[in-house]
């Protein structure tokens, strides 16, 4: 027994020297590396004074080339490619823009890995652990802060201020500069924010037109006549095939989520679950825990008894709600303005009576609904790393991304030649592309041309809808998607600006980056309410609202409450 | 072999066939109902109509697939990796079940080194220092990141060394008297008398290298060097969050067909399956253990 | 001077031994052991940015965080019973299989089972989850079978106690071709020899399976039963990941499911680690004490 002791203690110590060897090895990589890096920092740095003469004769050129060759590293979050046409067996490597790039700026763009976009964030996560950081990253707002706050992130203030294309200026000064300067400390510029129109996220509802046209009924306005279209839907055969086979209203078992869910139901009960609303005494106040979410709960109940809902939406993911889409089993869904291009299209290939519009979500009190909309709605942003020599480069590939992409390549900037948009980084976008796109169209058709303005950044997003208007129109079919959700004033798009118009949205005030409790408490928080929400809309008492709301607050919702109204006190655009 | 059955003995046979025979309709009926799907068309798919037999019939995705090299390329890796890692695998595992079979008096430290071998079965690193390991040590991005981390799999190990250990030992040691080395008593006498277990350890190795998708895609910097199982799982897109960015939308809007992607996955299937049978015969022939005096 | 001797000609026996078992200990040491030194993450607030070197030192801190967690208890359970089942049945089922397959005298029919109980394991659970849902739907061929014989529909995904046992079922299904070759290699590799003798002296079938296979097989029955208890706080990630919904939760969240929604919600990776290290400990502690077990009381090393 003792020996078998002694063998055991024996391989504990073996262990323990060779991690305490194997760390050593590896810091003694580390400090030979770091010198290194730091020498090429020098260089740079040394090298800046003789560089930035010819830099500065080349200041005010946006598209200047480098006299050497500059080698920038950058990761890739990687999807397959999105068109059928790009040629078969292409490598990110062999991406048509990485060979322009360096032909236009002789920048070598190297990526240091590219990863499926799900498992990016574990990938970038290791890279940053082991050690080494690329030159570009385009990072969320969440590593964005950490960065920030490790001081990794490179001043981009100059480099902005000198090689900023006009194009990408506009972008950035189409929000009144508002997503920039909330990026920027102390007058110190971090990150070229990729930001959207926040009404992308507008909540309308789309809906089955020819069963509305089967069931004679109108689209609803109110929650009450939508219960009762949903209840023709479920009860009164709209597909008209003698079967009842149908039912009103598709949800995910994800309450709140991307799409599918039932955000759009709760925000027409004036409820906003996973928003921050302002109430009256001016404080933020989360809005799950609202006595109108325990109404649109009731509502959700009754509906469930009564078969609109599915009986086994608690079971069913995305994908099975777009079955069911697709398969003609459901005739309304709460969403955004794009499912008319994906997946409601496929709907109509299957089933070549299906229609489906777009309507303002209804509401209570003979009222159209409020949708939830973020104040800010910023998906990355594009840094550079504080060690690396050329911060303008980055400057530089974005306006060159930003070129490529105008009507100017128009004829060679196509997926059989080999260009793959999303396996370059860095890419800013229009940030009102989508309203872009709405009115140049229309103008277009209106004036009857073939093409859309000549000047208009990323003049194949906004030519294709275009087309496909156009193919729509006389009649051929298969441009539905796009004409729908893009171009018409009763699509997607159309309706969603509509509502902005109106102004009949409600802001979700917090956009900050998740607070302390949050990291810790979220997920629970999170978890019940899922739980809770759908045990109720199964039959659960109601009054399990209540006892939701009082362990919320036990849990750490009251002190998230107490966070979030602090960062609001400091941070908020009032 | 002569052996009157009893009327018992067939009612159990009989039995037992029809309960077997359900047990393999209830294999086969996955593959059947996935070929169903990829021969299907792409919106009775989407649909979710498609059970055990296609609708809207069409070759399409096997068309597609025939021109795919993204999909050729990555079934090269698997092979490769699967030929390379099984062998090193082997080797490794049979040379460390051979010493470690052995009695303690025969061999004083086996406690030591089986229980060297044995902590790892429980205690790891993590995802984040393996990296830097495998980082460290230059296999990043090369085959050899899939295949040497992995290349003693202790499980496998100890299983063989059990079944080494049941192998009568009178061979042995008329071999050991004879002068013979332990090199040649491992060739010459373990081995052939441990098909059934070789088999069944090489089977689990090629299917373990086959099936592992994960380590491609944390160890592999460019798609080009993913294996089969790696690529595969980059058809699927999956939003796990709240809010859906205009890049999101344009992969959900042009997300592979989900004919192509199930002829992609049986297809994937397909020749680690052919592999089977031919094992197969170790598993159901015994070796007989010549000259055994009981 | 002759105990060295004998020491000198021992170490020269044993030599081979320890040259067989070089590269495997190298491969090991490196790749196994070389990362250990993550460990010290489970005692750290974790940063990837300043990665092991400079993240702060918290104690037990990620420890008492997850063990604190209103839901671990539950979490703990639900895990622990699932895999109690799922290491019971899918240690019986394929046994039970493996014997009945050796039965069969028709060579044919007995490769065709074989090769096609094997199938399911080939099949990712992203793939197969898609396929349980439908079949355990309300209007799914199940139920239709159960109206057959006039029981009223059952929502099965959504009631916690069916749930578990299709988590169970099905995971005994897809892995029973991978244990039960094992137990046919282990069936196969008993001496012939020993059944020709039982059948001179007369024993039916089903006692040569009672006094020759069984024993024959029970030194890989241990084996296995052993090892797999070191799964026991493993109950499949993916799987559950893919057919859990809200309805379920409190019977079928597991500690890999948890760890996960901590994961993507926050990117906690020192709170992860410090499960891991609970989970190796534990697991460790039960495969170690049924080793000496074993060793105790049957003389029977496991490994």
């Amino acid at each position: 027994m003792r020996k078998k002791w002694a063998s055991f203690v024996l391989v504990i110590a073996f262990i323990m020297a060779f991690s305490v060897l194997s760390a050593c090895g590896s810091n003694d990589e580390k400090s030979s590396d770091q010198p290194k890096q730091e020498s090429t920092a020098s260089a740079d740095g040394t090298g800046k004074s003789d560089e930035t003469p010819s830099a500065t004769t080349e200041a005010a050129d946006p598209f200047g080339k480098y006299a050497e060759t500059l080698t920038v590293k950058e990761v890739l979050g990687y999807g397959p490619p999105e068109d059928p046409k790009t040629p078969s067996g292409l490598t990110p490597d062999q991406n048509a823009y990485i060979k322009d790039l360096k032909d236009k700026l002789n920048i070598d763009l190297k990526y240091m890995w590219t990863v499926p976009s799900d498992q990016y964030e574990q990938k970038f996560s290791l890279t940053v652990a082991s050690g080494d950081l690329p030159d570009i990253m385009d990072v969320d707002i969440r590593n964005f802060e950490k960065f920030k706050s490790q001081g990794v992130l490179a001043d981009l203030t100059e480099a902005y201020e000198k090689y900023a294309s006009p194009t990408l200026r506009k972008f950035m000064e189409s929000d009144g500069g508002q997503a920039m300067k909330s990026l920027s400390q102390d007058g110190k510029l971090y990150g070229i924010p990729g930001f959207e129109e926040p009404f992308l996220s507008t909540q309308i509802m789309w809906i089955r037109s020819d069963w509305l046209k089967n069931v004679n009924m109108e689209a609803p306005k109110t929650i009450d006549e939508l219960e009762k279209v949903a209840e023709a839907f479920t009860s009164g055969d709209p597909d008209k095939n003698g079967k009842k086979d149908t039912y009103g209203l598709a949800i995910s078992k994800a309450i709140i989520s991307w799409g599918f869910d039932t955000r759009g139901l709760f925000n027409g009960h004036n409820s906003y679950p996973g928003g921050w609303i302002k109430g009256s005494d001016g404080k933020l106040a989360a809005g799950e825990i609202q006595p109108e979410t325990k109404t649109a709960l009731e509502r959700l109940q009754g509906w469930y008894k009564k078969g609109i809902l599915d009986k086994e939406f608690a079971l069913k993911d995305d994908n099975k709600v777009v079955e069911d889409i697709v398969g003609s089993k459901v005739g309304i869904v709460y969403g955004e303005w794009w499912y008319s291009n994906w997946p409601l299209n496929l709907n109509r290939d299957k089933d070549a009576n299906a229609d489906w519009i777009a309507v303002q979500i209804p509401g209570i009190d003979g009222k159209p609904g409020k949708s939830l909309v973020p104040r800010v709605r910023m998906g990355h942003i594009v840094t550079v790393n504080s060690k690396f020599s050329n911060p303008e480069a980055a400057i530089k590939m974005i306006n060159f991304y930003i070129d490529k992409n105008s009507k100017a390549y128009y004829d060679t900037n196509k997926p059989e030649n080999g260009y793959v948009y999303n396996w370059f980084v860095p890419r800013i976008y229009n940030p009102v592309e989508m309203e872009t796109i709405y009115t140049e169209v229309n103008k277009a058709l209106e004036s009857k041309q073939d093409q859309v303005s000549e000047d208009v950044p990323y003049f194949i997003n906004v030519q294709k809808p275009l087309d496909a208007a156009k193919k729509f129109l006389a009649g051929d079919k298969s441009g539905w998607g796009l004409y729908m959700s893009r171009v018409s004033p009763d699509g997607g798009w159309g309706v969603t600006r509509k509502i902005r118009d109106n102004k009949d949205y409600v802001y979700n005030e917090f956009y900050g980056t998740a607070t302390e409790t949050m990291v810790e408490k979220g997920a629970q928080l999170d978890k019940m309410l899922g739980e809770t929400f759908t045990k109720i809309v199964m039959g659960a008492p109601i009054s399990e609202f209540d006892k939701f709301v009082d362990s919320w607050k036990a849990l750490g919702g009251d002190d998230i409450t107490n966070e979030v109204n602090d960062w609001y006190q400091k941070n908020a655009v009032k | 072999m002569v052996y009157k059955a009893s009327l018992g003995r067939k009612v159990f046979t009989f039995v037992n066939v029809l309960f077997l025979v359900a047990i393999t309709l209830l294999g086969i009926l996955p593959f059947v109902h996935l070929l169903s799907v990829s021969l299907s068309s792409n919106v009775a798919a989407m649909a979710a109509e498609v059970k055990l037999w296609p609708v809207g019939f069409t070759f399409e995705a096997y068309h597609y697939l025939g021109k795919k090299v993204e999909f050729l390329r990555s079934l090269g890796v698997s092979v490769e990796r699967v030929v390379l890692g099984t062998i090193i695998n082997m080797v490794l595992t049979v040379l460390a079940a051979y010493p470690l079979s052995k009695s303690n008096e025969q061999f004083r430290f086996r406690t030591l080194y089986v229980w060297f071998f044995a902590i790892t079965m429980f205690f790891g690193g993590g995802l984040i220092p393996t990296y830097i390991v495998i980082k460290e040590t230059a296999l990043l991005n090369s085959i050899w990141a899939l295949i040497l981390p992995g290349a003693l799999n202790v499980w496998n190990m100890v299983m063989l060394l059990n079944f080494f250990r049941n192998i009568p030992k009178d061979m042995e040691e008329a071999a050991t008297i004879d002068g013979a080395s332990q090199w040649s008593i491992l060739w010459r006498i373990y081995l052939p008398v441990s098909l059934p277990a070789l088999a069944t350890i090489l089977l689990f190795m090629m299917v373990g290298h086959w099936n592992s998708w994960f380590d491609g895609i944390l160890y592999m910097n460019s798609p080009e060097k993913y294996p089969l199982q790696s690529y595969l799982s980059t058809l699927v897109t999956s939003i796990n969050k709240k809010a859906i960015s205009l890049d999101d939308l344009n992969a959900l809007e042009n997300v592979s067909e989900k004919t192509l992607r199930t002829a992609q996955i049986f297809l994937g299937a397909l020749p680690i399956m052919l592999v089977y049978p031919f094992l197969q015969k170790y598993f159901i022939k015994g070796i007989t253990v010549g000259s055994v005096k009981e | 001077m002759k105990g060295n001797a004998i020491q000198r000609r021992k170490m020269r026996w044993e030599f081979p031994f320890h040259m067989m078992l070089l590269p495997g200990v190298l491969v090991t040491l490196v790749y196994a052991y070389g990362p250990m030194f993550g460990i010290v993450m489970a005692f750290q607030k974790f940063d990837p940015v300043l990665s092991f070197w400079k993240s702060k030192f918290v104690g037990w801190k990620n420890f008492r965080y997850i063990f604190h967690l209103p839901e671990f208890n539950q979490v703990l359970w639900n895990t622990v019973l699932i895999s109690v089942l799922k290491i019971g049945f899918g240690l019986l089922v394929p046994l039970l299989l493996a014997l009945l397959l050796n039965e069969l005298t028709k060579n044919g029919l007995k490769r065709i089972v074989q090769t096609s109980i094997f199938l399911p394991f080939f099949l990712s659970w992203t793939v197969l989850g898609g396929v349980l849902l439908e079949l355990f739907m309300l209007k799914g061929p199940i139920n239709s079978l159960l109206s057959g014989v006039g029981v009223e529909p059952i929502m099965f995904m959504g009631d916690g106690n069916w749930f578990r046992a299709i988590i169970v079922g099905s995971d005994v299904w897809k892995g029973m071709g991978y244990n039960m070759i094992i137990f046919l290699a282990a069936i196969v590799g008993i001496n012939s020899s020993l059944y020709e003798a039982a059948e001179v002296d007369g024993a039916g079938k089903w006692k040569q399976m009672i006094h020759i296979t069984l024993p024959g097989m029970a030194p890989i029955i241990i084996l296995m039963a052993t090892l797999s208890l070191g799964n026991i706080l493993n109950a499949g990630f993916d799987q559950i990941l893919i057919l859990y919904n809200p309805i379920v939760y409190e019977h079928a969240d597991v500690i890999d499911t948890f760890v996960y929604r901590l994961g993507i919600f926050s990117q906690q990776y020192a709170p992860a680690a410090a499960i891991g290290l609970f989970k190796s400990a534990i697991s460790l502690g039960l495969v170690g004490f049924s080793y000496f077990l074993a060793y105790r009381f049957s003389n029977y090393r496991i490994f």
